[in-house]
């Protein structure tokens, strides 16, 4: 049956509306958070891991409070305040946040508790904070955020199933803005889970010699990423225009939902002003990034963020953050860039993603039309 | 906006497998909750639970077509639910973009916790059990499934704990209703796992006798282990795909009512705002309501704030609810998709499923589940709620194809 003569025009796919990114921050390994900057300088991968550079937890809570929080908990919560402040929000108006593995240290407490205690009486603290909601619920109380709130967990898309719901809740119209971001981490055990199924580099790796790497696996890493996202442009850093998602494609699969995503928006590939790249060592799947690469025009300006912020399942946070970033302020972080550009303004910005090539992203971000 | 249908349905719980055993043990009043053999725990006997009585080697060979799938707890169950509402349907890429969004709580724990000393030992590597650590996360069994099924255009999946599943539908209708999909195959897996039981008897929120919902006495829940899948499909893609209504997923609301991280409100406020919302969505009014498959895990908490959130929503004019988790347990992530299907069910054959072991009307309100299997009424819409940590709760409305 021909599916185009029954159904309305109007149903074609992927046709939510662009949202507009008010906020963004990041706390990872590098010096991200306090200006949204990224310091020329990379701090280094330690034993093949970057981890996070904390923020001062003082300043937002008591001793007595950051006793009972997890990692995450902290970084989340303190990268969804500053990402509502910068918006100058007093309450969003939904929470969705995506985690690939939520807090593993909490998960790995419970499961050795169980087993050091004999299933006996257990303290309920690191059960309830292994749960992948629970950061949710406590963005949502510290603000007394009575709202949609939901949390998706698959890895290399977590992020971008939290960000089309948010798309799909202001195309729905009833709210203004949502509060949205992704969470990871990685503790001494998970690398070593990890480590046997090939994830890592058995070789120690500079950061700035990642990309060039000859080897299979890349470096661990951890990242909290929050966007304010909005319906009106107002404020904005950048457009969010178009998103993709394609499971365990192929390299051609790739390209030509690329294609059409650059066709849709009337788009020719040299009105590509910076395309990001997840490019993260491992010999294994470079090819992805090597034919977008390729099929890009060379006077784009090409660079990489895995450098800066390792690999884990929502690391194109860092991406998002950096795109967000490069259209405000017109400018990219040099200590990032695989090819510079020819020529002038950023206005148009891809993003590819793969997460062990398995979950592949598209993004396309625009400069805020004045 | 669209309007979404349900045109498929596959269900395993402890009250077996298949929407036909699922069915005549509801209507038999017979509970599925006994003393689980597979758990590898401790507490099995003293803690009653809804364990699916074959072990995962059998599930795995009950699979038609079992392919190159993990042959672990989770996927197993979640293969063979997926099996049932797919049915004979092959989904062509001409009749219209079809996602799938998943929900699980813990993922492949079940089969991880064995032996996760040994994974994060590292003197040791045997590569079948490396292989386990790549099923801890929620993903795993998501991305098993889709390879299988061959649902790669659009997946995805949900946790928000007792409401994951409810959410994954609510995601998949909305993914319909917004023109980003024209079908979705959505719900939900849980195994039973020494992980969650211990997490909840640390909570002291688990019963050592078959839980009593909406009872005065009641004294916690009993956990169950299950998976469940609705197939969702636009009126085009249903035209494409040949495949019947069974219902209309008319309504639906997340809400988070931001009052603790693990207790509902008192009051019920976030249980009442979901479904006033989902009625809302529907637009419907709430005399319309035929039957109210309540969240009822007959924990104290619970099951008095969700009672004063239906008598405030509903006043006077009450419909029959009850709960189906006295028969199934408390299937986590999976207990959305179950009782959605319970719903379709109720609308259907036009029946309802009464509350087991209840003996004592709570004396905070006047408000009395169904007792007694009820036949021949008409059921023309159905709310089912999903309530979880972090104040999450949802709620769903299913209507009858006129």
């Amino acid at each position: 049956m021909d599916l185009a003569a029954i159904m309305p025009a109007s149903y074609s796919v992927n046709m939510l509306s662009p949202v507009y990114i008010r906020s963004a921050r990041a706390i990872c390994a590098q010096d991200t958070f306090g200006n949204n900057d990224l310091p020329g300088e990379l701090t280094e991968a330690t034993g093949n891991s970057l981890h996070y550079l904390h923020p001062d937890y003082s300043k937002y809570f008591t001793i007595m409070q950051l006793r009972r929080m997890s990692r995450v908990t902290r970084t989340g919560l303190v990268a969804a305040i500053e990402s509502l402040a910068d918006a100058g929000i007093k309450k969003p108006e939904a929470i969705i946040t995506g985690t690939g593995k939520g807090s593993i240290y909490d998960t790995e407490k419970f499961i050795q508790n169980i087993l050091e205690f004999h299933e006996g009486t257990l303290n309920p603290t690191p059960f309830i904070q292994s749960t992948y909601n629970s950061l949710n619920g406590l963005i949502g109380l510290q603000y007394g955020a009575s709202c949609y709130n939901t949390t998706y967990v698959h890895r290399g898309f977590s992020l971008e199933l939290a960000l089309t719901d948010a798309m799909m809740l202001l195309q729905e119209g009833e709210i203004e803005q949502a509060l949205v971001g992704c969470f990871e981490e990685i503790s001494p055990e998970h690398y070593i889970i990890k480590q046997k199924l090939g994830a890592w580099k058995k070789e120690p790796v500079s950061c700035r010699e990642l990309i060039a790497s000859k080897t299979t696996g890349s470096i661990a890493g951890e990242g909290t990423f929050f966007f304010v996202v909005q319906k009106n442009k107002a404020g904005a850093l950048a457009k969010l225009s178009g998103l993709r998602m394609l499971f365990e494609p192929t390299v051609a699969a790739v390209l030509d939902e690329l294609t059409s995503l650059l066709k849709e928006h009337h788009l020719r590939r040299e009105d590509i002003d910076l395309v990001i790249l997840g490019y993260n060592g491992d010999v294994r799947h470079n090819h992805y990034y090597d034919a977008v690469l390729a099929a890009s025009d060379t006077s784009t300006c090409i660079q990489c963020f895995k450098p800066a912020c390792g690999e884990f399942d929502t690391a194109v946070g860092f991406a998002v953050w950096m795109a967000a970033w490069a259209a405000q302020r017109q400018q990219v972080f040099p200590s990032l860039t695989i090819r510079p550009a020819m020529k002038g303004p950023i206005k148009n910005i891809i993003i590819y993603n793969h997460y062990q090539a398995k979950d592949h992203v598209l993004y396309l971000l625009q400069q805020t039309e004045d | 906006m669209r309007s979404v249908y349900v045109t498929g349905m596959g269900i395993i719980s402890a009250l077996g497998i298949g929407v036909t055993e699922n069915r005549s043990a509801l209507l038999a009043m017979q509970s599925g909750i006994s003393h689980s053999s597979h758990l590898n725990s401790l507490l099995k006997d003293k803690l009653p639970a809804a364990e699916i009585k074959e072990d995962t080697a059998t599930l795995h060979n009950l699979l038609r077509y079992p392919g190159q799938l993990f042959p672990n707890r989770l996927v197993s169950m979640a293969a063979l639910a997926m099996e049932e509402a797919l049915g004979e349907t092959a989904y062509q890429p001409g009749m219209g973009k079809m996602g799938f969004i998943n929900a699980t709580s813990v993922g492949g724990m079940a089969d991880v916790e064995d032996h996760y000393t040994e994974l994060v030992d590292p003197s040791k590597s045997e590569a079948a059990i490396n292989l386990l650590g790549d099923t801890l996360d929620c993903g795993h069994c998501t991305e098993e499934l889709a390879r299988h099924f061959h649902l790669a255009r659009f997946i995805g999946t949900v946790s928000t704990a007792c409401s994951s599943s409810a959410n994954a539908l609510m995601y998949g209708a909305r993914l319909i209703r917004n023109g980003v999909l024209d079908g979705a195959i959505c719900g939900g897996a849980d195994t039973l796992t020494r992980f969650t039981l211990n997490g909840f008897n640390s909570l002291k929120n688990i019963d050592r006798n078959p839980c009593k919902p909406f009872d005065a006495n009641r004294n916690g829940l009993n956990l169950g282990e299950g998976a469940a899948y609705l197939v969702l499909e636009s009126e085009e893609m249903m035209y494409a795909s040949g495949r019947k209504p069974l219902a209309v997923f008319s309504g639906f609301c997340n809400y988070n009512e931001a009052f603790h991280p693990t207790s509902p409100s008192p009051e019920g406020e976030g249980a009442y705002r979901a479904m006033k919302g989902a009625i809302e969505i529907a637009q419907l009014k709430t005399s319309d309501i035929s039957y109210i498959n309540a969240h009822g895990t007959a924990t104290i908490n619970n099951d008095i704030a969700e009672a004063i959130a239906m008598k405030k929503l509903f006043g006077e004019n009450m419909p029959a609810f009850s709960s189906t988790k006295c028969y199934t347990g408390h299937t986590l992530a999976a207990a959305g998709a179950i009782e959605a299907i319970f719903s379709v069910f109720n609308i259907r054959h036009n029946e309802l499923y009464p509350v087991l072991n209840f003996e004592t009307p709570m004396p905070e309100i006047k408000l009395l589940p169904l007792t007694a299997v009820k036949e021949h009424t008409s059921i023309e819409h159905v709310l089912s709620n999903s309530f979880g940590f972090g104040g999450n709760n949802a709620s769903l409305l299913f209507s009858k194809y006129a």
